[in-house]
């Protein structure tokens, strides 16, 4: 099988789409575009491995359909990381005895955020240890566990608010934990190939970042933010929109690590104000100006370590 | 299938070649020969050694398989689930609170109807830690569709893991698979066994072809999507149900069929020893039963007539067969390491289950129970009183069904 090269334009995404009708994602879904992307980069000779989630729970149950073309199997909330090295080692076994035709299949890992950064982190580290080749794991933040009722998970952002960390009299803020780095985890796995983040916006990072981690020849992972309009009290047609922002506003950063080695994709400049990104969603209704403020200094902050790290070529914990 | 099985060389069982392995070696040794394609490995005693014993073989290229080291025992059970989905003959297995930490993902192995084969080494549950040896891990797992076979001796353990493949991969089953070995009794103890050779393993066994894989090959496959209860939540259910009522029949022609390729013959669901003539019978599972016989046999030479049942199933639960062998029986005492606290009457796992095949027959026998818990190994002398407490049931009513005969201090 020939490997999927990169993207140069829209025109040559194919028109053929592995991630269909017959399903019941909300309207504006982020991660159901994400889903379609990701597919149509990945091509036919795909498995995904779904672990519990809103992506598993909206894609089918009023309806016997599938909405995927591809093999699919599910996996339990915690067991994403496991799951995939099963398959990847069947696949790799059955082919090293002669049991089946050797290919090149590509096995990824749809997993939320609660699924890969909460219960299943463990699972995903022990899959990047490991040297299966065309083994991809997406972490699809969507900050929070979004179809139980939106509760927080371990990368909803500070100040949001969600049923578990609601605004209230004596804590006004909502959340107060600080959004966990999936992709400087995945990073410090001496296995692992290939680490980027991405989101919706631009669809091509998004697809490009797929087929390069597919071929990088080892384990990976994209930590890809897909906003969620039912979690985030965003219009659904701001979805798109409100990726582009998290870039622009520099909330979240687009890079990339091939082999070790830090790139960073795209430099907000000048860099919006935090403010236009949050004000869209209901979830940050609640914050004071001050609050909001705070949040700009402190990706300000940040932002020193992604340019030394672009500097240097090289991942310097921002932290 | 059994169309497909060719006939037995004779050669085969001329010569027995003796080896001494202790249970986890030939437990092992049986996945060696069942050419397992992915084994995954987290370690918990007693069952460790089996793990130990197959990546020092492939390691030394004695056969071809991917052990995969899992991140813990859920992993290491999802990892072979998903691996099974692809169509690779998969082994695992665990102990103890390992099998509790697993156990969403030991449920939708059979949920899922993955032939997945695991092996037990039985352990007492924390807390406190204790290695000693407890039926009660294993007994959590009754309910959701693994097929659980008990064995007696290491040769039985060897032959058990072969049977066990044979049965949860046939068509009419598709279910996974608990061989159980006793922690330390057998996992850790040497005895001589006759092999399963290659070639026999290879004829006994066809090779594992799922119905549907999640490869590409076989077109999108879609396995185990949500769906709304109303859709398809009963007749899921009930495939799962009638899996394990075909897996009797199953169970039946595969040891047949061993005992052809090998010489070995085992009765399939129930060994009954001395109960043609019983009115007084010991009831249970496992290495112990080897004790067991050997008081039934003290007491015989003593002409009492008492026999012993030993269940090699405890799922599917062969209730027929046992109803079969009971019959006559005045009183029986149940010989278990399972529990479950606050039950009916204090009794525990497995005279649950005796219990209840026993409410079908019109000539109930007295059923006692005898409760070995926490680990302290039990000697013969407890299972002499536990005949001699049978023999008197008969004759003065017992105050109470369960007695815990391992214990210091008063059995409240």
């Amino acid at each position: 099988m020939i490997m999927q090269s990169e993207f140069k334009s829209l025109r040559e995404i194919p028109p053929i789409d592995y991630y269909t009708a017959g399903r019941r994602t909300c309207a504006g879904c982020g991660p159901a575009i994400g889903y379609r992307l990701i597919s149509k980069a990945a091509g036919p000779n795909t498995i995904f491995i779904g672990p519990t989630g809103c992506m598993y729970v909206a894609n089918a149950h009023q309806f016997l359909t599938s909405p995927y073309s591809v093999p699919w199997h599910h996996t339990q909330l915690g067991g994403g990381g496991a799951a995939a090295i099963g398959i990847a080692s069947a696949l790799r076994t059955l082919m090293l005895k002669g049991k089946r035709k050797p290919e090149d299949i590509n096995v990824i890992v749809m997993g939320g955020d609660g699924a890969m950064a909460d219960i299943g982190l463990s699972g995903l580290s022990m899959g990047l240890s490991y040297d299966y080749q065309r083994l991809l794991y997406i972490v699809y933040d969507n900050e929070g566990y979004m179809n139980t009722g939106v509760q927080a998970s371990s990368t909803t952002p500070w100040g949001a608010t969600t049923t578990f960390t609601p605004s209230g009299k004596v804590k006004p803020l909502g959340n107060t934990r600080y959004k966990k780095n999936v992709a400087l985890i995945a990073a410090s796995h001496p296995n692992v190939k290939y680490v980027a983040t991405a989101t919706l916006w631009p669809p091509l990072d998004l697809m490009n970042k797929v087929v390069r981690a597919l071929n990088s020849g080892g384990p990976s992972v994209i930590h890809a933010l897909f906003p969620c309009p039912k979690g985030w009290f965003t219009s659904p047609a701001d979805t798109v929109m409100l990726s582009k922002l998290a870039v622009e506003t520099g909330m979240w950063v687009l890079w990339e690590l091939i082999e070790g080695q830090f790139k960073l994709n795209y430099r907000p400049n000048p860099r919006k104000h935090v403010r236009e990104y949050l004000s869209l969603q209901g979830r940050f209704r609640h914050l004071k100006d001050e609050d909001i403020d705070k949040m700009d200094k402190m990706i300000e902050e940040e932002w020193f370590y992604w340019n030394e790290s672009a500097k240097q070529e090289k991942l310097i914990l921002p932290y | 299938m059994s169309s497909e099985i060719k006939n037995i060389p004779p050669v085969a069982i001329e010569k027995p070649k003796f080896k001494v392995w202790n249970g986890a070696r030939a437990i092992a040794e049986a996945v060696k020969v069942a050419d397992v394609d992915v084994i995954s490995a987290y370690p918990i005693r007693p069952y460790t050694g089996i793990m130990n014993a197959l990546a020092s073989m492939i390691a030394n290229g004695e056969f071809i398989a991917d052990v995969v080291i899992a991140d813990s025992e859920h992993s290491q059970f999802e990892i072979v689930k998903h691996a099974s989905a692809v169509g690779a003959r998969t082994f695992v297995g665990s102990s103890g609170v390992g099998l509790a930490y697993a156990a969403e993902a030991i449920i939708v192995t059979a949920l899922s109807q993955l032939p997945v084969v695991g092996a037990i080494g039985t352990r007492a549950l924390d807390d406190p830690g204790n290695f000693g040896m407890e039926w009660s891990d294993v007994l959590m797992f009754r309910d959701y569709g693994w097929l659980i076979s008990w064995a007696k001796t290491v040769q039985e353990a060897h032959d058990m893991t072969l049977v066990a493949y044979r049965v949860a991969e046939d068509k009419r089953v598709l279910l996974p698979h608990f061989v159980v070995l006793d922690g330390a009794a057998l996992t850790h103890v040497a005895t001589p066994i006759v092999p399963v050779t290659k070639e026999q393993a290879t004829d006994f066994l066809p090779p594992y072809k799922p119905p549907y894989r999640i490869d590409p090959i076989d077109g999108p496959v879609t396995k185990a999507q949500h769906i709304a209860p109303s859709l398809i939540g009963p007749e899921q259910r009930k495939l799962v149900d009638v899996a394990t009522k075909r897996a009797k029949e199953v169970i039946v022609e595969a040891w047949k069929d061993f005992a052809t390729y090998t010489g070995r013959e085992y009765p399939p669901f129930i060994e009954a020893i001395g109960m043609e003539d019983a009115d007084f019978a010991l009831i249970g599972m496992g290495a112990y039963m080897k004790d067991i016989e050997i008081v039934a046999k003290r007491m015989r030479e003593k002409g009492v007539k008492i026999g012993t049942i030993r269940l090699r199933y405890v799922r599917p639960f062969p209730a027929e067969d046992l109803l079969r062998v009971i019959d006559g029986v005045k009183a029986a005492g149940v010989i278990e390491f399972g529990y479950s606290f606050g039950s009916p009457f204090g009794t525990g796992s497995l005279y649950h289950e005796i219990a209840t095949s026993l409410y079908e027959t019109n000539t109930r026998p007295e059923l006692l129970d005898f409760l070995f818990l926490g680990g302290r190994e039990p000697k013969v002398e407890h299972f002499m009183k536990a005949a001699e407490m049978i023999i008197e049931s008969v004759h003065k009513k017992p105050q109470k069904k369960a007695y815990w005969l391992t214990l210091r201090g008063e059995d409240i």
